[in-house]
């Protein structure tokens, strides 16, 4: 009962932060004091949002956006998670290949484009390499950490009672790293969301950045600003849907935060 | 000699150092038969390698010198006929109760409904049994406890190593799970290596005692416990209980004055 009152009080507390938003954007620009031609009001927005809902034209570019998201960041959780495993167990390796990883790692996904697209030429290929650049190292980070952090004595402990590579593997460093993994995705799909979207402004004929560019070509600002909305709520879902997933794979854990 | 489950011959370890050559010596030429079926309890202050010696006896640490031997074959890397009960429990968080129970039966290849009737026999043993589905964080340190040493025995080790295994619990559990072991050993017969830091749980579980001194570790003192098996609590006042706890004591007041103002020096 309690619970329930609190729940609904934070929602309304979140709901009233954007609504007042909302309300100052739109009276500021029926006011007069925003120019609507290069700042719409939510209204404008709203209405284009509709328009691009029905010519089914933002669902679409939405999809492309996604699906080039799913295969790059689905190759960098592949290879970052296997690097760091093998990086994280192995001395050898790490001392061959960190300072490699360590050089390419600050160098932004965005200075990549211009090979990206010297590579790849236009459409999906270099909006899949950019998402892997960004969400690799993320991905590989966090588990290399995760699994140069595991106690000894689990190791030990599968050892003694008879384990062979293989199970160690499977059965303890895995799971035992998957709570830094985890999050390393989360931030992994963020970054290739962020990289998509640089990816299309330049290298694309779809998706949602390629839409956004577009709109700008032809001053229609309130596209550009529908668009910029939507890349920012499929966003947060993503983050969340993952942030559900993380919940349902370690119940071992979540029961003893929550 | 033939009776000996472990031998252990010459052993040194020596640990590198980080500035001069030579390094750390943790043990030095340390030599003892342990027989098959005895508690050998290791007695010590910290740093005399009584933790070492066990890591070596496992097989985790290769010795710098010397040997070891179960049944006469060369220890080299660790089996599953030496299992080990850790000081920080080291249960697998992500698996139950029941499934860390099962892991050495998994890693030998035995079929499931054999696993799970084994860990479900091997958790009654320890008391667990209606804790199976349990996992590890749902339990005290005194459960957790139980739970490592269940996963210790279900693979039915021959020697079973125990690494100050009750030195996280407070008094009470401590002296509870003293008890459990003693009815343990005494029904299974396993031969059991335990590092303490307590004479008392020396006393009160050994069938020998070594003592060991510090830096470089070497064994200094063997005792035998003629105290009557099985071990009940009310061993305790048995005379012969505190005439062996108050001359361990004496022997070792020494070491423990001198590592209490090297601790206090420190601080």
């Amino acid at each position: 009962m309690w619970s329930g009152w609190r729940r609904l009080r934070r929602w309304a507390l979140r709901l009233a932060g954007l609504g007042t938003l909302v309300v100052v954007w739109q009276t500021l620009s029926s006011l007069g004091y925003l120019n609507t031609l290069l700042f719409p009001p939510p209204s404008a927005v709203a209405a284009t949002l509709i328009d691009l809902l029905r010519d089914g034209s933002l669902l679409e570019n939405s999809w492309a956006s996604i699906q080039r998201v799913l295969a790059g960041f689905a190759m960098a959780s592949i290879v970052g998670i296997a690097f760091g495993i093998l990086l994280g167990w192995s001395e050898l390796a790490s001392e061959v290949l960190k300072p490699i990883i360590e050089v390419i790692r600050p160098i932004p996904p965005i200075a990549w484009t211009p090979l990206a697209i010297l590579w790849f030429g236009v459409g999906n290929s270099p909006s899949y390499f950019l998402v892997f650049i960004g969400a690799v190292f993320p991905v590989f980070v966090n588990t290399y950490v995760a699994v140069r952090g595991i106690e000894k004595s689990q190791i030990n402990a599968a050892l003694c009672l008879g384990a062979r590579p293989m199970l160690i593997l499977t059965d303890v460093i895995v799971p035992a790293a998957l709570p830094m993994i985890f999050p390393g995705l989360r931030i992994a799909l963020g970054v290739g969301w962020m990289c998509v979207v640089a990816a299309e402004l330049i290298a694309a004929q779809s998706g949602l950045g390629y839409m956004i560019q577009q709109s700008r070509m032809m001053l229609m600002t309130s596209s550009v600003l529908a668009g910029m909305l939507t890349i920012g709520a499929i966003g947060y879902a993503a983050n969340s849907l993952m942030l559900m997933l993380e919940r349902r794979v370690m119940r071992w854990r979540s029961e003893a935060v929550s | 000699m033939a009776s000996s489950a472990i031998s252990i011959r010459g052993v040194s370890k020596r640990f590198a150092g980080r500035d001069d050559a030579s390094g750390t010596l943790a043990l030095a030429r340390v030599d003892l038969e342990v027989r098959k079926g005895e508690v050998l309890m290791l007695l010590g202050p910290s740093g005399c390698g009584k933790s070492t010696l066990l890591n070596i006896i496992a097989g985790f640490l290769a010795p710098s010198e010397g040997e070891v031997l179960q049944d006469g074959a060369l220890v080299s890397r660790p089996d599953p006929r030496r299992t080990v009960v850790f000081q920080d429990y080291a249960l697998f968080p992500w698996k139950s109760v029941q499934e860390n129970v099962e892991f050495g039966l998994k890693a030998k290849g035995v079929p499931k409904a054999d696993r799970r009737r084994r860990a479900r026999e091997v958790l009654r043993t320890v008391r667990l049994n209606g804790f199976e589905e349990r996992y590890p964080h749902e339990l005290s340190g005194g459960m957790k406890q139980r739970a490592a040493i269940a996963r210790a025995i279900a693979v039915d080790p021959e020697v079973l190593l125990m690494d100050e295994p009750f030195g996280a619990l407070d008094a009470q559990t401590r002296v509870l799970l003293q008890e459990e072991l003693a009815r343990i050993s005494a029904e299974t017969g396993m031969t059991i290596i335990f590092v303490t830091h307590s004479i008392d749980e020396a006393v009160f579980l050994g069938d020998r005692i070594v003592v060991m001194s510090a830096r470089p570790g070497r064994i200094r003192e063997l005792h035998d416990v003629s105290l009557s098996r099985p071990r009940l609590p009310d061993i305790r006042s048995d005379p012969e209980f505190r005439r062996l706890a108050d001359g361990l004591w004496e022997s070792l007041r020494k070491d423990w004055q001198h590592e209490a103002s090297q601790v206090a020096a420190a601080v």
